[in-house]
């Protein structure tokens, strides 16, 4: 029977979700794997697992419940193992590195934030900010709306100038959020929204992190922030090119206020 | 001062999983020594388009809205944003206190009905229209 792995904390933890329902249906008991200074939390993996709503949340929950009681570096969805002595010997081979992502990212959480614009919103910035785009919207509209190519020309302007916007916009929101965070992860691009950034704060600044985004939110009306936290910090637990490690190091001295 | 609450949705919620997929999927350890379950057929990851995409349907769709939002500075060129921003703050007027952007659509709207009534060639029930646009506006940035 192989084994569905949630995540890696250290064996000091002191409050590891056991029995709590993982994957599969019916859900597969959370079980714990110890292996020196680690633990791994796992459940049986189910046959046919498939990504899932109903399993995608339990991954989540199981790593949110698990993360309350301290750190855990979050598994990616759907890690198995073939047995639970391939994922001790893992905890023992890589012990290091784990223990390390585990000091720098103690007292820590994720915050994910993405950034769209409200439509009518961002319009009426990029029309008040154009006085080309008013012009033509103006006169197709005293010729009835315009002919077709008129029309495709003035979209095909909008379209030019939200797109600005919207890179104008992404910027904007990451140099907002990033001084009240650890660090910051840009998130994979997609056509939903036009900033998908992670960030890393720590527990204690969570609430100014938020008041931040409410501040961001107040500032730029047009925009929709969305924010989700806290989460296990899936996005920091490989250092990687997108990580400022410098920034990492300095938060880990407390060198926030 | 309004406050918006922050919208937190913990791990669990299944709106939040909407907005943390990518993370669950794509973000979080990997250990060679583990296989991971396909991805293939995963139907949750479709996503809204919300972003401007090159299309002549989009373009016939943002002028078609720009027609309906009534931005357009008429005989009279409409100032620019900043100084619209500094005639609101001047005034004291509702604009100070909801953010300079919301109250400059304000005031731009208000600017175009009046220009409007001046020329009186629009009927009544247009400008109206315009009002109600930009006071439901005015009361979602609240």
């Amino acid at each position: 029977m192989s084994t569905y792995v949630y995540g890696i904390t250290a064996a000091a933890h002191p409050s590891l979700p056991e029995g709590m329902g993982g994957v599969g249906d019916p859900p597969c008991p959370v079980r714990v794997i110890t292996e020196g200074e680690l633990s791994a939390v796992v459940s049986e993996a189910p046959e046919g697992l498939r990504p899932k709503r109903r399993d995608l949340l339990a991954h989540q929950n199981v790593l949110a419940e698990a993360g309350g009681g301290g750190c855990v570096l979050p598994m990616r969805f759907g890690s198995v193992a073939p047995d639970d002595q391939t994922v001790a010997g893992v905890l023992a081979e890589r012990a290091d590195h784990y223990l390390e992502r585990l000091r720098t990212l103690d007292g820590r959480v994720e915050y994910n934030v993405k950034a769209s614009h409200i439509e009518d919103a961002v319009l009426h910035r990029v029309m008040s900010e154009n006085a080309d785009l008013r012009a033509l919207a103006e006169s197709n509209r005293q010729s009835g709306g315009g002919s077709y190519e008129s029309r495709l020309q003035l979209g095909e302007m909008v379209a030019a100038a939200v797109q600005a916007r919207e890179a104008e916009d992404a910027v904007e929101v990451e140099r907002a959020l990033e001084p009240k965070a650890a660090a910051v992860s840009v998130g994979p691009e997609s056509t939903g929204w036009l900033a998908n950034l992670s960030f890393l704060v720590d527990r204690a600044e969570a609430e100014k992190f938020i008041a931040e985004v409410d501040r961001l939110r107040n500032s730029h009306p047009h925009l929709d922030v969305r924010i989700n936290g806290p989460l296990p910090p899936y996005s920091f637990v490989e250092p990687g090119p997108s990580e400022p490690a410098g920034t990492i190091a300095g938060g880990a001295e407390g060198g926030q206020e | 001062m309004t406050v918006v609450p922050a919208q937190q949705t913990g791990g669990g919620g299944s709106s939040g999983l909407y907005d943390v997929l990518e993370l669950v999927l794509d973000r979080g350890l990997v250990i060679d020594a583990f296989v991971r379950v396909s991805l293939v057929g995963i139907e949750i990851l479709k996503i809204d388009v919300r972003v401007v995409v090159a299309s002549v349907d989009t373009y016939l769709r943002f002028a078609e809205a720009c027609n309906r939002l009534d931005l357009e500075s008429g005989p009279n060129k409409s100032p620019g944003l900043p100084e619209i921003v500094g005639e609101v703050t001047e005034s004291g007027a509702r604009g100070k206190s909801k953010g300079a952007l919301s109250g400059a659509a304000q005031t731009i709207s208000d600017a175009f009905q009046q220009a409007r009534d001046e020329h009186s060639g629009e009927t009544e029930s247009r400008p109206r229209a315009r009002k109600s646009t930009a006071s439901r506006r005015k009361e979602e940035q609240e």
